[in-house]
């Protein structure tokens, strides 16, 4: 973005402001000065202060935060992925850091963010009781498929799904926590519920069955995990799993793995903040076989994705522990550790605001509301969510896009 | 030719040959075809690229887009893959289709539109559906070989710019305002005898940070009748440049004008009263003088036959107006008088141009501005090639199209070869610009 002015070395503060689907409104901004022919160049100039310092060509978007005013514990989360994250970036001349409602504007600009590219068709799907949304690309296909999950708190959370479909890789959003199945029954779903939605996909006319890929999250990364090494019913080209575990009682139904973060409870802890951190839950990492994922037996290619500074789950323990059990059993060559320093828990899509707490509710009876420390520092988990998405694209389109020589094809003849 | 079994999942995988290359399996997903942006703004670059294909494989990819009236356009190449099966239309050849060579942005300009089909409403995009089809085969083959696809947004309003329908003073016209408080250098869009309100050359301006006002002045229901004259004059064109001057969140001291065919001779007579001042003008392809008398101040026009004596035909009974304003054929109390001119002025020349005599007339105003010791203030752009229609660029060219249907059905010359009007119009477009900013920011 470019700025241009009649003074010189004129000092001006850049501004971003973003109202969210709930409301809330969020800012970023950033102190430049202009050069001698009146110009700013984000892309290159240093900010000198506000939200962030430095060359930041994406700082004005990564770095918004709730307004001074806002309720404390929000989140930034897109929910309707059919319209744009509209983004009002302003100039004001000066360094200013408040009031900015009541400053002289000199210029404004709006940029349009998408989720959704055009041409990408979203279909909801209810068929065999899931409750999930598919995103196909444009074109005839076959597409490779994609089963995303997302972790605690549930609900249909679209927005990754429909990146990768704007991708090409054609992906259903998948809610297994508060599907409509476990609002009617109370019972949270089991092993067949993911193995329909695999056969969903793999059975879909434009989806080719045999190039399909999960991708989860958090609590996602268990069942992941659960279904990669276990289920028969699925065979999966390659997985990704972020800022998760393989810990889980593998004996079982899925539920198990609630009553054994239950039964665990007690070791959640807070800090001074009265930030909420639950990661010691599923620490020590057990030596009992029967408590973790054999990831001995995994088959298909996986990239774990850590936050060293996740404070929700203990994602480089169990990282490491499942590189030694794969280097044990002799295939480690399927596993691929991206791992960030000072990255937290909610390593999401880039050029999103950071969340380093936010409020959760506990699935107490009454639930109640907590403040839940992610972890993370801002400018460290801003990079890791750049270079972690650029490297899941590469290893989904390798997989599931790649794999086979093309000279082949011609000796063939 | 082996044909295609479809395949049951649990059995291996069969593979459909074409021409002895293995095209789709069941074992493989179909290639990929991107853009990049899929949303952006007309005169940015998109950049198109196939992966994923066999290698040294004959592929095509066509561009479709439908205008506001329902009509479709199409464009088509043909290429080579690469060794690593890739197709990229930055850096490879066309080897046949709508254009030849390389030209990132050839499937955009090469759209073949069907008659009169411009865009009316600019605050919607062109949406693109770009395929990949296998072997070097027409559009119409698209639904038996196609691969891959693709949707793009091609827009002519950015986001935050304003549209303001402008009944005021007898003056009719559409405003683009861009975001922000301003207040903004603004520009006149004067367009030719097609009439009607063009609104996206104005729209355009805005997405970039210039107010600009689109004025109509034949051929629409608010204004005068009746429509097929000018019945509006010199009073109606300066009542236009002071809205826009006055309005609020212009910038009154930088306001140019630009004109395209007849519009070129109301922004040289506009420019030559006394009390209007712009900090610019630019001209495309039109005349320093006219036959045509605007509405004197009584209202009262002339009729508009006189033109035709200069009217010439090909023998498909295309009508070609170049004649019409060769500067011989202006009528000498029409020609605009450049002497007082304070302005730099930019003509815009296609050489192919059949409409208009625009290189005699760009040496008349050069001459006159000569004689007037302004010389200073004239620069010409002269594309050969180029045609009537020099508009923003990356949008197709017609070199003839439908001009009226009564009181007969005429279709008129513009001229212009494709290749090198799109290069005209891309290079015009950055010149216009920084122009503009030359003019109208300092």
């Amino acid at each position: 973005m470019d700025m241009k002015q009649h003074c010189v070395k004129l000092s001006l503060t850049i501004h971003a402001l973003h109202q969210c689907e709930d409301g809330h409104s969020w800012e970023a901004f950033a102190h430049y000065n202009a050069d001698a022919t009146g110009t700013v160049n984000v892309s290159q100039d240093p900010s000198l202060g506000g939200t962030y310092s430095g060359v930041e060509p994406m700082g004005l978007l990564s770095n918004l935060r709730p307004v001074p005013g806002s309720k404390t514990g929000l989140r930034w989360r897109k929910m309707n992925v059919q319209t744009p994250m509209g983004v009002t970036i302003s100039v004001y001349q000066g360094h200013q850091t408040e009031g900015f409602l009541d400053q002289v504007l000199l210029a404004s600009v709006v940029v349009e963010r998408w989720y959704m590219a055009p041409g990408v068709r979203r279909v909801p799907i209810t068929e065999g009781g899931l409750t999930a949304t598919l995103f196909l690309p444009s074109g005839p296909g076959p597409f490779p498929g994609l089963l995303d999950l997302w972790g605690w708190g549930g609900k249909l959370v679209e927005y990754r799904a429909a990146l990768l479909a704007s991708h090409g890789i054609a992906s259903m959003a998948l809610d297994y926590l508060t599907p409509q199945m476990t609002k009617e029954t109370g019972r949270m779903v089991d092993i067949d519920y993911f193995e329909t939605a695999y056969r969903v996909l793999e059975q879909h006319p434009q989806i080719l069955g045999s190039r399909i890929a999960m991708l989860g999250l958090s609590f996602g990364v268990g069942v992941t995990l659960r279904m990669a090494v276990y289920s028969k019913g699925l065979k999966l080209s390659c997985a990704v799993c972020i800022s998760g575990s393989h810990v889980q009682p593998i004996d079982g139904p899925l539920e198990q793995m609630l009553t054994y973060l239950n039964k665990n409870a007690y070791k959640m802890r807070s800090d001074e903040n009265n930030q909420v951190i639950w990661r010691d839950l599923m620490l020590p990492i057990p030596t009992d076989p029967s408590l973790k994922v054999d990831m001995g037996r995994l088959q298909c290619p996986l990239l774990l994705v850590v936050g060293e500074d996740d404070q929700n789950w203990p994602s480089s323990e169990s990282a490491m522990d499942m590189k030694e059990m794969m280097e044990r059993a002799g295939n480690s060559h399927l596993l691929t550790v991206l791992s960030y320093k000072n990255a937290g828990h909610l390593i999401e899509p880039p050029f999103t605001p950071f969340t380093r707490a936010s409020t959760t509710k506990t699935d107490t009876n009454p639930p109640t509301k907590v403040m839940t420390l992610w972890g993370g520092e801002l400018v460290a988990h801003s990079r890791a969510q750049e270079d972690a998405w650029r490297k899941t694209l590469v290893f989904l389109r390798e997989n599931l896009y790649g794999g086979m020589k093309h000279g082949a094809s011609f000796s063939n003849l | 030719m082996i044909p295609c079994y479809t395949v049951q999942r649990n059995l291996a995988c069969i593979q459909r040959i074409v021409g002895g290359v293995r095209w789709t399996s069941s074992c493989r997903p179909a290639p990929l075809l991107t853009a990049s942006p899929v949303r952006a703004l007309i005169d940015d670059k998109i950049s198109i690229r196939g992966h994923f294909l066999p290698p040294r494989c004959p592929v095509t990819v066509c561009a479709q887009m439908q205008s506001d009236d329902g009509d479709l356009w199409e464009a088509f190449a043909h290429f080579n893959t690469n060794l690593d099966g890739t197709v990229n239309l930055t850096r490879d050849p066309s080897v046949g289709g709508s254009y030849l060579g390389c030209e990132p942005m050839g499937l955009l300009w090469g759209l073949q539109p069907a008659p009169g089909a411009e865009k009316k409403k600019v605050e919607t995009p062109y949406v693109m559906l770009m395929s990949l089809l296998k072997g070097h085969v027409s559009p119409s083959e698209r639904p038996s070989t196609e691969l891959a696809a693709v949707t793009a947004e091609r827009w002519y309003m950015a986001p935050g710019v304003r549209r303001i329908d402008i009944r005021q003073n007898g003056v009719v016209g559409t405003l683009f305002l861009p975001p922000g408080p301003g207040p903004f250098p603004a520009m006149l869009d004067l367009w030719g005898m097609g009439g009607g309100l063009v609104e996206y050359r104005s729209a355009l301006f805005a997405s970039r940070g210039y107010a600009s006002f689109s004025l109509a002045y034949i051929g629409h229901k608010d204004l005068p009748g009746p429509q097929h004259r000018i019945n509006v004059g010199d009073p109606y064109f300066k009542s236009a440049f002071q809205l826009l001057q006055d309005h609020p969140q212009v910038y009154r001291d930088r306001v140019g004008i630009i004109g395209l065919s007849f519009g070129v001779y109301l922004t040289l007579r506009l420019a030559n009263h006394s009390d209007i001042k712009p900090s610019c003008l630019i001209c495309i392809n039109g005349p320093a003088g006219s036959n045509i008398k605007l509405a004197d101040a009584d209202g009262r026009t002339e009729q508009m036959e006189n033109d035709q004596k200069y009217w010439t035909y090909d023998d498909q009974g295309t009508v070609s107006f170049r004649a019409v304003s060769l500067p011989a054929n202006l009528s000498p109390e029409s020609k605009v008088e450049l002497d007082h001119l304070t302005c730099p002025l930019m003509y815009i020349v296609g050489e192919d141009d059949l409409s208009a005599s625009s290189i005699e007339n760009a040496n008349l105003i050069e001459e006159t501005l000569s004689a007037a010791v302004k010389s200073q203030l004239f620069t010409r752009l002269s594309y050969p090639g180029a045609g009537h229609l020099i508009e923003p660029p990356y949008t197709p060219n017609s070199r003839a199209s439908l001009w009226s249907v009564k009181p007969q059905k005429l279709v008129t010359l513009w001229g212009g070869h494709l290749a090198l009007h799109a290069a005209a119009q891309e290079d015009s477009w950055k010149k216009i610009l920084e122009f503009m900013e030359t003019n109208l920011r300092h």
